[in-house]
């Protein structure tokens, strides 16, 4: 067509300079053709394998040749780890691996090693890690002998000396101190906090507290634990000849003496991550950072290789579902990625990320949500499964293409426990997994609510506030101060306490319970069920309600609340959560059943009947006025929940409580005003609740009835039945 | 994670203006090892045969950088080098006919939406929201067209890894490796990405480009405080521009600036290509001259006109931030093809070189005043003159002052002392074993060698400055030392801790 032929001379003229400046293509590849350039078949590569030395005392050692260079590399490797620092010495890994080098020997100072090693350009170095503390060597062929010696010196007879340790302690000092200049930094650490949990081995982080606890003495505990011929692996690789190297080790190392096995295997299994929506404000950025963790898995799984396909498709490369999405149609990220992870002892996290502007932040979680949805509604199709094979398979060859990364790959497996020739192993599965395999283990282990979403960022450029997607659950990145009592932000932080606050604490809480009707009546109580009217206030005005509560300590509740478009039921007890209504019933999600057990933890009665349980902490807080009332302070804390009492020095009666709650429109502080106390069957209850929220106004409760030990019937806690329409 | 592509060196790390050694006996190996062939069309190959595993890696080193960019049009290299990744006429279409069609109306809406956006008098804001309507439109529909990340799905299928490139100052680099009987596929499709180019996608992959600036930069206390630190060292060179780009230039430059761009600089007399691993010459090379002697030649760019003039006031940045304090301050010097430039390498290394460096054992060891502490240049280029830089990060409780006075103390030390025979010994050995430890890398290698030849004109050079290292006497040190860092030709800038602040309302745009 005429029009057709101007607008594409037109186009080829204003476009002139991409197009017309080239000549056509010559004759050679054309447009498919890249299809048809020859591919010659990958000539044979036969993969070296390390020759491996068990030496009687238990040491393994693997050793290959690499004659390339006039170098030779050896590391060796001890099953000793972050993960097992004792809770109050978190970071003494990491002293360990920088002290173990820099703190010298018994006959030479870190130094004079240094300056042997520097002037033959040689290099013996130690770090640490979750799970291995490694010291390696680096040097000319020539200089083997005497390098190794060092290196042996300071394996078997290291000083930690105490200016190192300091200088040591310096480095992670600083690296504290920074944690939070970086969104990024604090977004990883956040989600590795709430992947494997705060406290956990794999979550937590070193504080000035307990950096500064690490003593010379722990760190020659620690080495004279585990470092021995039977808890650790070397290897070698460069210019030498196996067998006088083998000769040369034995003699070394074989007249070293075994030490005591291990008696320490990391936990197979982890606790899940908590799903929810996570906060940390940072104001100084302009984009976001954002992270979603869940349950990830061992690479022992059956299930690993089909998970590694998955991976492919979803969050690999160019062509994965996330990147081409999520950055290449939508432009909302540079970085995004991400899969499930899987480690070799213990499981891996399901890890996403995302940055992206802070005015995209919204759009930018609903875009990774729709990736979560679609990977499983929408399985990856034979062409995604046929691309993502043919990426793995094809670069397989780069596993193993140099000799370093082979011994690398060797020693890992041993390490591990792993089959030597789990690559080879890796490699036909791989070939096996099938679009149905894919398929089947998206569903299995990628669940939208089992995530727990982190956002670091600046929440008043967000497009829409993050409550849309939850409750939010604000994360306090302060870093404690050195010398400060508060512990560090987790769930089993318990309130700052010293001796003697213990100890006032403790009348304190006895006092209340004198206040409560004495130990003995409360002790009596098995269930309790609570008549009453609560006043709600909403945007359309002032709500009265009728509340019925029948709780039974510590696990099982019972709230049916009358409103005027029906009676809402929740349910909690350890076989489920569930909340029933005029629209059906529903799981409770686990946020919410959370905060119910914790309210549950924070009753009187509940606390009054744990007073001498040794989870239960008390500290006396100072005094404080309520009224016309100078009340004693009681902090508590139980298995996570914590709860303030304002108890009135006279009677004993706890005229007010207040507590951190995650409440629907977000966090918020809860204080309830206690008033008209009137005895049950010997126990004291407040029959007039007011609460108010971040310091408004928002129920008050008026109790009717009271009735003790009612035994409530099992099928009160059972799931709501569905209304019937 | 991984980064995709896009990498920016801003620090420019030792590695790249590393001292290279030359160590007799592997010069000779090598020589036997490497072709080099200057094509008809002016592009340099290099070739190196390192049959290890039936692999290769190559690095395509592009001779120009951010330094080339117009003032106004920053980041434009980098920007390309993202559309490098978009594909070509025959890969990442479904109908290259038609889509050539809808990206010149994307360029019209473009300039159009432009015109009125930067209306200065008479702006109406009603007028530039519906030429911005328009632009989304025009680029929605050239979007059917596109098959998005082709390019890169084809290597990663054919078993391509590390897929990777970055833009700095000097120049724009492009690499991956790949299984060795997949060498002309790849000849094909590296050599196809610089002759038809396609710009599609452009507005949206600012957007990502964006993304990485706020990354990188914004949202990073050094990465803020790098970029007003080389904007004020430098007065009128482009190294003083940061080549992911000034924000406004980001919104301005369109598909056309950057097609002129890469017509101008993407030319075979500024390319050179260099291949390492399971690789024969004899079979390479023809396959080299079929597909990267098709790129037309095409007349040298006319070469940096401007020169930063000498420094004559000490300036300062001081960036007051929520963050730790970080201090850093350079110091004017030569570029690189300076006869005193191993001079500047040697100093760099006896600052720097682990912990029996001047630097470490002074303010981490005795002074216990910083973590970490480093003085090396290239920075952030070495094509021109460029800058020598001291930085030091102080542990808790220590001020930009203490290290800055420490530093000063070390630098006095260099003018005023000789140093010692054990020093300079161990810093000759240094070079040597560290050049040597870099030859068992396939993409190391290709990186090394494509660098040096287009910074010397000859790959030699990486072994060359081992034998002019070993000619550095202490005399020389002191005196560079004593011409360089003097207090006229320096700037310093530092990050100074203060509690948060309510932020300064920017302007939306």
């Amino acid at each position: 067509m005429t029009s057709k032929s101007t607008a594409t001379a037109a186009a080829a003229a204003f476009f002139g300079m991409l197009v017309t400046v080239f000549p056509a293509a010559p004759a050679g590849a054309q447009a498919s053709d890249w299809k048809q350039i020859s591919k010659p078949p990958l000539h044979s590569f036969p993969i070296p394998k390390p020759r491996r030395v068990a030496l009687p005392n238990g040491m393994v050692i693997f050793l290959l040749e690499d004659r390339e260079l006039p170098l030779i590399e050896a590391f060796a490797v001890v099953r000793a780890g972050s993960r097992n620092e004792p809770a109050d010495k978190v970071g003494l890994a990491q002293l360990f691996g920088q002290s173990w080098r820099t703190g010298g020997t018994k006959a030479k100072t870190g130094d004079e090693l240094d300056d042997f090693l520097e002037a033959r350009a040689a290099k013996v170095e130690t770090t640490s890690d979750i799970d291995s503390a490694e010291i390696r060597l680096s040097c000319l062929k020539g200089d083997f002998d005497a390098v190794l010696g060092v290196f042996d010196d300071l394996l078997r007879q290291p000083a930690f000396r105490e200016d190192k340790l300091a200088i040591a302690k310096n480095q992670l000092n600083t690296g504290i101190a920074r944690r939070n200049d970086n969104p990024q930094g604090i977004a990883e650490r956040e989600a590795s906090k709430l992947g494997f949990g705060a406290d956990s081995p794999y979550g937590r982080v070193p504080e000035y507290a307990t950096v500064s606890s690490v003593t010379q003495a722990d760190l020659a505990a620690w080495h004279g634990r585990y470092v021995h011929p039977n808890r650790l692996l070397m290897a070698v690789v460069g210019d030498f000849d196996s067998a006088a190297m083998e000769a040369k080790l034995r003699k070394r190392f074989g007249g070293w003496a075994k030490g005591p096995a291990a008696d320490d295997p990391p936990a197979k299994q982890l606790d899940k991550p908590k799903p929810g929506v996570y906060f940390v404000a940072k104001d100084d950025v302009n984009q976001s950072n954002i992270r979603m963790v869940g349950p990830g898995i061992r690479r022992d799984n059956p299930d690993y290789f089909a998970v590694e396909v998955l991976n492919e498709v979803f969050g690999g490369g160019f062509s994965a579902r996330l990147f081409s999405n999520v950055r290449s149609k939508k432009g909302l990220a540079y970085a995004v990625g991400g899969g499930i992870r899987s480690s070799f002892d213990h499981p891996g996290l399901l890890r996403l990320t995302l940055g992206t502007k802070s005015e995209t932040t919204a759009a930018g979680i609903d875009a990774l949500l729709e990736e979560v949805k679609n990977i499983v509604d929408q399985p990856p199709t034979a062409e995604e499964l046929q691309k993502a094979k043919e990426a793995i398979l094809n670069s397989f060859i780069f596993r193993f293409d140099s000799k370093a990364k082979i011994l690398r790959e060797q020693t890992t497996y041993e390490f591990y426990g792993y089959p030597a020739d789990f690559l080879d192993k890796y490699r036909r599965e791989i070939e096996k997994v099938t679009a149905a395999d894919v398929a089947r283990v998206a569903k299995k282990y990628i669940h939208k609510e089992d995530l727990a979403i982190l956002v670091v960022g600046k929440a008043a450029d967000f497009d829409r506030p993050l409550s849309s997607f939850g409750t939010v659950t604000p994360i306090d990145i302060t870093i404690p101060q050195p010398g400060s009592e508060k512990k560090p932000a987790s769930s089993a932080a318990s309130p700052a306490s010293s001796p003697a606050s213990k100890d006032v604490g403790k009348a304190l809480l006895a006092k209340a319970i004198e206040g409560l009707g004495g130990a003995a009546n409360v002790a009596k109580v098995k269930d309790y069920r609570m008549k009453g009217k609560t006043t709600v206030k909403t945007p359309q005005g002032e709500m009265a309600l009728a509340v019925t509560l029948i709780a039974v300590p510590p696990d099982r509740l019972r709230q049916e609340v009358q409103a005027p478009f029906g009676t809402m039921t929740t349910v909690v007890s350890p076989a489920g959560a569930y909340m029933a209504g005029p629209m059906g019933t529903q799981d409770l999600p686990g946020s919410a059943r959370e905060e119910v057990s914790r309210e549950m933890k924070r009753s009187a009665v509940f606390l009054a009947q744990h007073a001498s349980d040794p989870k239960l902490t008390a500290s006396a807080a100072g005094a404080e006025k309520v009224g016309a009332i100078d009340t004693n302070v009681l902090d508590l804390s139980y298995e996570g929940a914590e709860t303030r009492w304002y108890v009135d020095p006279a009677s004993g009666h706890i005229v007010r409580s207040s507590y951190m709650t995650a409440g629907q429109a977000g966090p918020g502080k809860k204080v309830t005003d206690y008033s008209d106390f009137r005895t049950v069957s010997g126990v004291t209850f407040a029959f007039q609740h007011d609460i108010s929220v971040n310091g408004e106004k928002s129920q008050s409760m008026t109790v009717e009835d009271v009735q003790l030990n009612s035994a409530p019937d099992a099928s009160l806690f059972e799931k709501p039945k569905e209304e019937k329409k | 994670m991984k980064i995709r592509f896009g990498r920016i060196f801003r620090l420019a790390l030792p590695l790249l203006c590393l001292p290279l050694i030359c160590w007799g006996q592997d010069l000779a190996s090598f020589e036997k090892r490497i072709t080099v062939k200057k094509l008809a069309n002016g592009l340099t190959v290099i070739v190196c045969e390192r049959p290890v595993a039936p692999v290769f890696s190559f690095f395509t080193h592009v001779d120009a950088g951010s330094a080339q960019e117009e003032v106004g049009q920053t980041g434009l290299a980098h920007m390309f080098e993202h559309m490098a990744f978009k594909g070509t006429e025959a890969v990442g279409t479904t109908d290259y006919a038609a889509e050539k069609v809808a990206l010149e109306k994307v360029e019209k809406a473009f300039a159009d939406y432009e015109a009125a956006r930067r209306k200065t008098i008479g702006r109406d804001e009603k007028e530039v929201a519906e030429k911005e309507m328009a632009l989304k439109a025009a680029i929605a529909e050239a979007d059917k067209y596109v098959v998005k990340n082709a390019f890169g799905e084809i290597v990663e299928r054919e078993g391509g890894v590390g897929m990777n490139a970055f833009t700095a100052q000097d120049q724009t680099g492009y690499f991956f490796s790949m299984p060795s009987n997949r060498v002309e596929l790849w000849a094909y499709l590296e050599s196809d990405r610089f002759i038809h180019p396609v710009f599609r996608d452009f507005y949206k992959e600012r957007d990502v480009v964006f993304e990485e600036r706020r990354m990188r930069t914004d949202s990073n206390p050094v990465g803020r405080l790098i970029e007003q630190f080389l904007a004020v060292a430098f007065s009128a060179h482009p190294y003083g521009r940061p080549a992911v780009g000034w924000p406004s230039d980001l919104k301005a430059y369109s598909a056309t600036d950057a097609a002129k761009f890469f017509k101008r600089y993407y030319i075979p007399s500024n390319l050179v290509v260099a291949v390492v691993g399971d690789v024969k010459a004899s079979e390479v090379m023809p396959i080299m001259e079929k597909y990267f002697g098709r790129i037309p030649k095409a007349p040298d760019p006319e070469p940096l006109r401007v020169s930063e003039p000498k420094q004559i006031a000490e300036k300062e940045v001081v960036l007051h931030d929520p963050s730790q304090p970080f201090y850093i301050e350079g110091y004017h010097r030569p570029d690189a093809r300076d006869k005193d430039d191993v001079v500047y390498d040697v100093i760099g290394d006896l600052m720097t070189s682990g912990r029996t460096s001047r630097l470490y054992r002074s303010l981490v060891r005795d002074k216990k005043i910083a973590a970490n502490s480093a003085g090396f240049s290239g920075f952030p280029g070495n094509k021109y003159p460029n800058l020598f830089v001291f930085f030091a990060v102080p542990t808790p409780g220590k001020t930009t002052a203490e290290v800055r006075d420490a530093i000063r103390a070390e630098i006095e030390r260099l003018k005023t002392e000789d140093v010692s025979d054990a020093e300079l010994a161990m810093v000759k050995t240094r070079a040597k074993a560290n050049l040597i430890r870099q030859l068992n890398n396939n993409q190391g290698l290709a990186l090394q060698l494509g660098t040096t030849q287009a910074l010397y004109g000859d790959w030699r050079e990486l072994f060359r400055q081992v034998d002019r290292i070993e000619k550095v006497t202490k005399a020389d040190i002191r005196r560079v030392a004593n011409a360089t860092f003097v207090a006229n030709n320096r700037t310093v800038a530092r990050i100074e801790t203060r509690e948060s602040e309510p932020a300064r309302q920017e302007k939306k745009s």
